[in-house]
């Protein structure tokens, strides 16, 4: 089957047809930092419907990251701005979390164990204890952290104080999940690993993800949309639609991939030549 | 799994106990040999016969210093603490109020300690205010390079969820500034000390029962040498075994997380 990307007519159709709702929309967002004279961010344009898997590829410093901050008000953009048409995507006690970001790195806090590390977002908002254990607890059976409750983040692996990091970011029951780059710290099996698990609580949960990462596999394997990124400044190169194109098991082995892979690539090779 | 607690503890103590026996046994021994002169270098015998005769003398002494290093080591817990959270949410304040104490801490305590006398009434509260002047710079200054050195990671984590300033400080800031308080904490229990005996030194003997630093004062007159010298070991000990006390807090507090306390196998 030769691969066709989505055209602009064929997306909104597919959008129509299946009925999916708009989470978020950015527009024309630009970022410029008072300390550095380039600008990081120029004119970005995003729609993110529900269920969509995002990945936001492209090379370091492009502003992917700020990208992500921006959506969750860590950043504020120097102008334009995001619209979240079905909900009001502020965290706080009323509006319990239905955003949250996974750090590039763990980002655990040293001096609790993990369970009080996956609860510490529950606590920020005020949750009881009681509803708190049971969500608690259903997260790290999730994530397959059973039995390591009391452990320090010092005395895990790479690979579990991921899966800590990520069940906190899961314990709000977040309707969007933003990633920064979460398995770079992570060997090639590893990141396959958990790689699926974010595919199947994804699926579970319902959630819709946004990825931040400079694996060109990863973006492909993961996600059914892809956008590049150019740098300095920072802005959309191209972006590539795979809605339409069902995933066979062992994905990862098949022309269907290598040919997306390929031309993935290729956009990221050209978005680089671009001044 | 890594191990929690220090499986050389016990080999490090017995060197540390082996190396002073050895010092001491060639106090003792040179002195005998080289036939010393007591009033110079009294042996270790000697000092240990005068803190047994003198005994109620030096020991009601020891509590009195102790009691002025304990308090002022407590009271500038609390103050610097409090001081330095203050700093920390407020720039203004922290720009106002931090020369002051700079001024106070380089300053020589010798220098102030006879304005404090003429100052405050009572011998004993210019002798604790002298050593809490000592302590509290130490404590303050770790505290604050604490509570402004938290990862920015960490910051952004609770931020995203909405946190409040004083969420912020109980879940992030605080937490972290904690080692350089407790290191603070080490240094100042060894100045409250020192404040102690060189508060009394200039000020005078504190009224009710006299602190151990006029009992230095006083076998100098007397031209007592053993109990001198049994003076000078009192508060050397107590001053080990308090900077060793709050070595032992912080390895209860630390040890499961924090990386100075982390093992290599």
């Amino acid at each position: 089957m030769a691969l066709r990307l989505l055209t602009d007519k064929d997306r909104k159709k597919n959008i129509d047809d299946n009925n999916l709702n708009l989470i978020a929309q950015l527009s024309s967002i630009s970022k410029k930092f008072k300390s550095s004279k380039t600008v990081s961010l120029k004119n970005i344009n995003l729609e993110i419907y529900q269920g969509d898997f995002i990945s936001i590829l492209g090379p370091s410093g492009c502003g992917k990251t700020s990208i992500l901050k921006i959506m969750c008000g860590l950043l504020r953009p120097s102008s334009g701005k995001i619209n979240w048409p079905t909900s009001n995507f502020q965290n706080s006690p009323e509006n319990p979390a239905n955003l949250s970001f996974v750090f590039q790195e763990p980002n655990l806090l040293p001096w609790i164990n993990v369970y009080e590390n996956i609860k510490l977002p529950l606590k920020v908002l005020g949750e009881n204890n009681y509803k708190a254990d049971e969500k608690i607890y259903d997260i790290i059976n999730l994530v397959g952290l059973k039995g390591f409750e009391s452990y320090y983040p010092r005395q895990l692996s790479g690979g579990m104080s991921m899966r800590v990091s990520i069940a906190r970011a899961l314990v709000t029951q977040p309707k969007v999940l933003l990633m920064d780059e979460p398995f770079s710290a992570l060997d090639e099996t590893r990141r396959y690993g958990i790689a699926q698990e974010i595919l199947k609580i994804k699926k579970e949960k319902k959630l819709t993800v946004i990825y931040v990462t400079h694996s060109i596999y990863e973006s492909v394997f993961l996600s059914n949309r892809i956008y590049v990124m150019q740098a300095n400044p920072g802005k959309i190169f191209e972006e590539f639609d795979f809605s339409n194109q069902v995933k066979p098991k062992d994905y990862r082995f098949t022309s269907q991939f290598i040919e997306q892979t390929k031309i993935v690539s290729d956009s990221l090779e050209r978005s680089q030549l671009v001044k | 799994m890594i191990p929690l607690k220090d499986p050389n503890l016990l080999s490090k103590r017995i060197h540390s106990t082996l190396s002073a026996i050895i010092i001491f046994a060639i106090w003792e021994s040179s002195f005998h040999i080289f036939d010393m002169k007591w009033y110079l270098l009294p042996p270790p015998s000697m000092i240990f016969d005068s803190m047994i005769n003198n005994a109620y003398l030096l020991f009601t002494s020891l509590a009195t210093t102790l009691r002025i290093a304990i308090t002022a080591l407590i009271l500038s817990v609390f103050i610097s603490f409090s001081l330095a959270i203050i700093f920390y949410l407020s720039r203004f304040i922290e720009r106002s109020i931090m020369p002051i104490t700079v001024t106070l801490q380089v300053t020589p305590i010798i220098a102030i300690a006879p304005l404090i006398s003429i100052w405050v009434n009572s011998s004993e509260l210019a002798t604790l205010v002298c050593a809490f002047l000592v302590a509290f710079f130490p404590l303050l200054a770790n505290t604050m390079s604490g509570l402004k050195s938290t990862e920015k990671n960490h910051l952004e984590l609770v931020q995203l969820y909405g946190a409040n300033k004083y969420q912020i400080l109980r879940y992030v800031v605080v937490p972290s500034a904690l080692p350089f308080f407790l290191s603070g904490l080490k240094v100042s229990s060894g100045l409250a000390l020192i404040g102690a005996v060189v508060g009394e030194f200039v000020i005078g003997p504190i009224s009710g029962h006299s602190g151990l630093a006029y009992r230095i004062i006083e076998s100098g007159y007397q031209l007592d040498i053993p109990k001198m010298f049994a003076s000078v070991f009192l508060i050397s000990i107590s001053g080990i075994l308090l900077f060793n006390f709050i070595k032992l807090i912080s390895f209860l507090v630390l040890r499961k997380w924090h990386s100075s306390f982390q093992q290599i196998d």
